[in-house]
This record gives C-alpha cells, sequence and structure tokens, in this order.
C-alpha cells in the first residue's frame, strides 16, 4: 500500500471512529444536560418542579410548545424506588419516563388513567413495592418524568396548574 | 529521494538506512509524528464535522427512518428505544423528550411548497381540515429550535382555537407572517430567521401511526413575499 492510500485510510477510519463515536454519545450528552438543567444544578431531585407558561424566553428544552403545560422531575433511583402520582385532568394530560440515554421507556395518558396516574419508579434489583400504581423498571438509575396538561389559553393553564399543585414526585 | 524514504529504506540485513545517520532520527521522527498528528487532527475533524452535520440536518421527525409527505417529515421510531443511532441523536438535538408515536407524532417542514426554505419575509397560507388524532398543534421555531423572540406571543395555532373560525366542513386556514394583518389564527414569523413548523399529533389514530400517508397534512402556500425575500 502506498504511503497516499495508508495517510487517507489512517484519516477515513478516524473519522468514521469520531463520527460513529459523536452520533452515539449526544443522546447522553444531552440528556446530561437536561437531568442537570431540570434539576437546578442537582438542587430537585425526586420532585416535580411545575414549569411556568411556556413562552419564547423558555429555554430549557428544545422545541417546548406552547400548548402545554409542563412538570418535571428528575429521579434519582440509587437510593430505592420513587413514587410518581399525577391528578386526573380534564383534557388531555400525560405523563412519560425517560431514562438516561433519552429513551422514552413508558408513557401514560388521562384516558389510560382516569382517575390520575400512579406509578413506582424502581431501577434494576430493587423490590417493587405493591399496592402502588404501575411498576416502571428504569434501565437507568437516573432519568426524567415529563407530565403535559393541554394549556393552549392562560384559562387552561391555570386550570391545569391548579389540578398538578398535588402530583408527588419523592422517595418510597 | 526524501529524507523520510531513505532513513527508511530497509537493506540487505534488514537493518535500516536510518542506523548509519543517527543524526537524521530526531528531525525524521518528529516529522513523521507531526505528519501522523495532522493526518489524525484531519480525521477528528472530518469525523466530528460530519456528525454534527447530520444531527443538524434534520429537524425533529428526521433520521434513517424518516418520510416526507407533502413536505412534512416525521419518523415511527421518534422517542422509541429501537430507534437507530441516527434518529436518536437528532431527536436527541432537535426534540429531546419527544414521545413515541403510541402517545403522539411529529412532523417537522422547513421548506415551503417549492423547496424553498420559509422566511419571515414571506406570507403564507396554511390550510387544513380534521386531523387523524385526539388534539393537534403546529408550532413555529427558529433556526435553533425555541421559539421565535418577537413579543407577538403567536407560535402556534391548535385543534381547539382553529376550531372557533373552522368552516362548517372543518376548514380552517392560519396566516404565517411576520405581522397579524387581521387574521383570526396566525402564527408570527416574526425575527425567526429561516424557521420551522413542527406538527404534533396527540394520541394518533391507529391509521395514521401506520401509514403517514393516510394523513390529511396541512398544506402550506406561499401568498407573497416582500422584494428581495422570496
Amino acid at each position: 500500500m502506498s504511503g497516499f492510500f495508508k495517510s487517507a485510510a489512517l484519516v477515513v477510519v478516524t473519522a468514521v471512529i469520531v463520527h460513529l463515536a459523536v452520533i452515539l454519545a449526544t443522546p447522553n450528552l444531552i440528556m446530561g444536560v437536561a437531568l442537570k438543567r431540570l434539576s437546578f444544578g442537582e438542587q430537585k431531585i425526586n420532585v416535580w418542579f411545575h414549569g411556568p407558561r411556556t413562552t419564547e424566553a423558555s429555554r430549557t428544552v428544545v422545541r417546548p410548545s406552547p400548548d402545554l403545560a409542563y412538570s418535571s422531575c428528575v429521579y434519582d433511583l440509587s437510593k430505592g424506588p420513587v413514587r410518581i402520582m399525577a391528578a386526573k385532568a380534564a383534557d388531555y394530560m400525560s405523563v412519560s419516563v425517560y431514562a438516561a440515554n433519552s429513551d422514552n421507556i413508558f408513557a401514560i395518558n388521562d384516558r389510560q388513567a382516569p382517575n390520575g396516574v400512579q406509578l413506582v419508579l424502581v431501577a434494576k434489583g430493587q423490590v417493587a413495592p405493591t399496592g402502588l400504581g404501575t411498576v416502571v423498571h428504569s434501565p437507568t438509575l437516573r432519568g426524567i418524568v415529563l407530565e403535559r396538561r393541554l394549556a393552549p389559553s392562560a384559562e387552561a393553564f391555570a386550570a391545569a396548574a391548579g389540578a398538578r399543585s398535588s402530583d408527588v414526585c419523592a422517595p418510597l | 529521494m526524501s529524507i523520510v524514504a531513505s532513513t527508511y529504506k530497509p537493506v540487505g540485513s534488514g537493518r535500516h538506512e536510518f542506523l548509519k545517520h543517527p543524526d537524521e532520527l530526531p528531525g525524521d521522527a518528529v516529522r513523521s509524528v507531526l505528519k501522523t498528528a495532522l493526518l489524525l487532527s484531519l480525521g477528528v475533524g472530518l469525523g466530528l464535522g460530519s456528525a454534527v452535520l447530520v444531527l443538524k440536518s434534520g429537524g425533529l421527525g428526521a433520521g434513517m427512518g424518516s418520510q416526507t409527505v407533502d413536505g412534512w417529515t416525521g419518523n415511527h421510531l421518534t422517542g422509541a428505544k429501537a430507534a437507530d443511532p441516527y434518529t436518536r441523536g437528532i431527536v436527541a438535538k432537535s426534540g429531546l423528550l419527544a414521545l413515541t408515536q403510541a402517545e403522539a407524532m411529529y412532523f417537522s417542514r422547513s421548506t415551503d411548497e417549492h423547496g424553498g426554505p420559509l422566511k419571515p419575509s414571506c406570507v403564507y397560507a396554511l390550510e387544513g381540515g380534521a386531523m387523524p388524532a385526539r388534539w393537534w398543534s403546529v408550532t413555529i421555531y427558529d433556526a435553533h429550535d425555541f421559539l421565535p423572540v418577537n413579543g407577538d406571543d403567536a407560535q402556534s395555532v391548535d385543534m381547539t382555537r382553529t376550531a372557533a373560525h373552522a368552516t362548517p366542513t372543518g376548514r380552517w386556514t392560519a396566516r404565517i407572517a411576520a405581522d397579524q394583518a387581521g387574521a383570526a389564527d396566525w402564527i408570527s414569523s416574526k425575527n425567526a430567521g429561516n424557521f420551522s413548523l413542527t406538527l404534533r399529533l396527540y394520541n394518533p389514530q391507529d391509521a395514521a401511526r401506520a401509514n403517514f400517508a393516510a394523513i390529511a397534512f396541512p398544506t402550506l402556500k406561499t401568498v407573497s413575499c416582500t422584494k428581495g425575500g422570496a
């Protein structure tokens, strides 16, 4: 193999390795940033944060919908399961769980849970308690629970804010 | 003959020329290391650049399994554990915390009916009817995937608001422009730069999930453009 082709091969192989590494690492890296932002620098773990109405100033997560009321809970299962409760809604509402690699591992909406959502998040090897709701097995110790409530107007947002005030995200 | 070639030219005994010229070794070694470092840097640059280009090239809905219907691009694997690495990367960059299509579907478009970029200097008419979902919305985003900063508080239209102005058959029209001009349903593109639109379908019907082509997507038509902005 000539020197030129050896050099070209080195460049191409390096480029392919770096390209794939960046593509593969991107979800975890961006989720890492989101975990820090939504936990306010690790200050709010296993507790709901009820976001204000989405406006042009909203910059926490890309492509927010101005028609939804968002609540988030950064969970940490290192010390045991975490309980999630979301009050019933008069209109569309969903609770979704994202692992630390950005996978949407679980979602449930108000039609599937007309009386409100009750979940227990457990990590691998943890005992899932019974009678506290649907058990969700998280493949990672950390992740994000996101609640969406339909709120396309100020009045609807106020109603959603009232409904979610009794939501629970807390260690068992 | 270059120094490099002469230095590494094998001789019959298996020894190398540079052993005969020890005073040439440092310079040659440095040259070789620099060349390798340069090639590696070039490879890293190409790999990094191409990855960033790929991640930036598609909006939410893009990825290896993406499909474009009537100008709207979506992906059955958005948010899914089964998504390929490119879809996962693009979703993380442009639509982190997206739901799987069992709960919601996302479609994006960044071009007009002629394939040109969507611009604030143009006026567009977005027209549609009933959508195969429990609730839907269309939202504008700037090049950074955030809502445009313009103070207009008009970033989207949705099923609940368009219903108030729809025809008896459920047809609705929204104006997408930098000014409202009396439109009942308006998305402000002021200060948006080249922008994109995201269509959200929450609790989509089975037929829509199975086949994007079964969805009657809203149509986008360019009404006018200001001079120099077309």
